[in-house]
């Protein structure tokens, strides 16, 4: 390579390179023009010097802002990870994740059916009974789940505490939150103990009871209704009162019903709110006598309705 | 410790300004040339390459050289070390190789006389002045734009990739010589239009605008033989399809 010399100074020189550099290089007695072919090129430049100073503070910034990052991911990450699974069988089969909190972090239909249960159905940041609530009535909507459906939850968690405790929560969640509306079979599975079958009474199967009048009354006013037709059943039928206490420790079998109130049919309609609120129907039976009276109309209906 | 903080303000200064710099290197010379001769492990001469090195690796320690890092001297010691350490490293590659300027023998001509003196020494010192007066005219150019051939040689790209985006840029300015008759009347480098005429980043261009102002000042007439020096670059450029 040859350097074409084209500025000297007392401690370098600046030569013109053949591939159009220019380079400061160890002035070895140089005269301008001259040409040269082994040079000793200077290194320094004061704009390395400058970055180098710059970079200097930005590493260990760099590495508290990641560890920062890594700190709140993890913190987020251990909200999202799932602690247990409630696989929700109706006939829609979907599995809902929680985490620790009982927040839901995953929801996933396990066949076509539940794919469509949960299609487009939010559930972040919520808990799992208010999921719980809404697939079921959701699953209603649908016309999955009929009246005299069954309900099965398998629960699967790493510790059987929660299981356990869970398993009579959410069918008492379920039932509450089904009471008003349809009548169901809920069964509760843990996966690591073995089943506990907890059967809600089922009405008869009398044709006319679900399709007529009671059904009707009770939709646009689910919550006072209940109430109002126990004790209008109470009302209706006196002597049924120990009968009732009995009914609902036996289990309330259907076909015990049956065989045991052939007349006073409307009673045990009527009653099956109570046998799941007993100090309702108690207080509402016992203190307030004339309560039957008031509430004369609809017993009548739904006495009438049962002899037909 | 005052004359280290005198020291520190004069490296500064010298940082910015090259006449400074120069007039710091003079007064230091002792001192460098003490260090030099603690390399080579003896009295080191004016004359001495070794000394070269000396002065322009204290030069790189004045560029170089940050306050919160230590004293100036240690600093401009190490570096003289080290670069003479390289040179010789370097030098050393050529052991076994006998020198083109080696004496055949004592006192008698070089080898490189002695081979083949086909060249004119006439000629070429001829040639050396007429290079030199070149190099002077484009000097005083260069100082109408308010550079130099150092700023140029700061800019300067190292990347060969930077290299081959300024080359195009000088190589488009040649073929478009409006471009360096505008750039000589206007006194003001037409970077807009090179980025967009070779097909280059204009932030690279600006980045090395001296330079490029430099090579663009080589292509205008009047500088053959800087011209030819150079020549490989666009040749080597032109060659390839645009």
């Amino acid at each position: 390579m040859r350097y074409l010399v084209m500025e000297c100074h007392l401690s370098y020189a600046v030569v013109l390179t053949e591939d159009g550099r220019f380079l400061r290089v160890a002035n070895q007695h140089y005269t301008v023009g001259q040409t040269v072919w082994d040079v000793m090129e200077m290194q320094a430049s004061p704009a390395v010097s400058k970055g180098r100073r710059k970079a200097k503070w930005i590493y260990p910034l760099a590495a508290l802002a990641a560890c920062f990052i890594l700190a709140i991911a993890a913190v987020f990450q251990i909200d999202q990870r799932t602690y247990a699974s409630v696989y929700l069988t109706i006939n829609p089969e979907v599995r809902i994740d929680v985490n620790r909190k009982n927040l839901v972090v995953g929801l996933t239909g396990i066949n076509p059916e539940g794919e469509g249960l949960i299609a487009g159905y939010s559930y972040r940041h919520q808990p799992l009974e208010a999921v719980m609530d809404d697939l079921v009535d959701r699953a209603i909507e649908m016309e999955y789940l009929h009246e005299g459906g069954r309900i099965s939850l398998v629960l699967d968690a790493e510790s059987d505490e929660w299981a356990i405790q869970q398993s009579d929560a959410l069918t008492d969640q379920l039932r509450s939150h089904l009471e008003d509306k349809i009548s169901v079979t809920i069964e509760v599975t843990n996966s690591n103990i073995q089943s506990n079958q907890i059967i809600i009474p089922v009405d008869p199967p009398q044709s006319s009871y679900g399709d007529d009048d009671y059904g009707d009354d009770i939709q646009p006013s689910p919550t006072p209704q209940p109430t109002a037709v126990s004790d209008s059943g109470y009302g209706d039928d006196d002597d049924g009162q120990t009968d009732y206490g009995l009914q609902a420790d036996s289990g309330y079998g259907s076909s015990a019903y049956a065989s045991q109130a052939p007349g006073g049919s409307g009673y045990g309609n009527s009653g099956w709110g109570d046998s799941d609120s007993d100090a309702d129907s108690d207080s509402g039976y016992g203190g307030q006598s004339g309560y039957g009276g008031s509430d004369d109309d609809g017993s009548d209906d739904d006495s009438s309705d049962y002899d037909d | 410790m005052q004359n280290e903080h005198q020291i520190i303000g004069a490296v500064y200064a010298a940082k910015k300004d090259s006449q400074k710099a120069d007039d710091l290197i003079r007064d230091y010379i002792p001192f460098i040339r003490s260090e030099a001769s603690k390399c080579i492990s003896r009295f080191c001469t004016e004359q001495d390459d070794a000394f070269s090195i000396a002065m322009m690796a204290f030069h790189e320690a004045i560029l170089g050289y940050d306050g919160s890092r230590g004293a100036f001297l240690q600093y401009a010691a190490m570096l003289i070390r080290s670069r003479i350490i390289d040179y010789q490293r370097k030098e050393a590659r050529h052991q076994g190789h006998i020198s083109l300027y080696a004496e055949k023998n004592e006192g008698g001509p070089t080898i490189l006389e002695s081979l083949a003196d086909t060249r004119d020494h006439m000629e070429e010192s001829a040639n050396r002045q007429a290079t030199k007066q070149e190099i002077q005219e484009l000097s005083a150019v260069m100082a109408d734009f308010g550079v130099n051939f150092a700023d140029a040689a700061d800019h300067s790209p190292k990347q060969e990739r930077t290299l081959d985006a300024c080359s195009a840029a000088v190589q488009y300015a040649v073929e478009n010589q409006a471009l360096l008759e505008e750039m000589l009347r206007t006194k003001k480098l037409p970077l807009a239009k090179l980025a967009l005429g070779a097909q280059v980043e204009r932030k690279t261009l600006e980045r090395h605008r001296k330079y490029i102002l430099a090579m663009l000042l080589i292509q205008t007439n009047g500088y053959e033989i800087l011209r030819s020096h150079v020549g490989s670059v666009l040749r080597r450029k032109g060659g390839k399809p645009v």
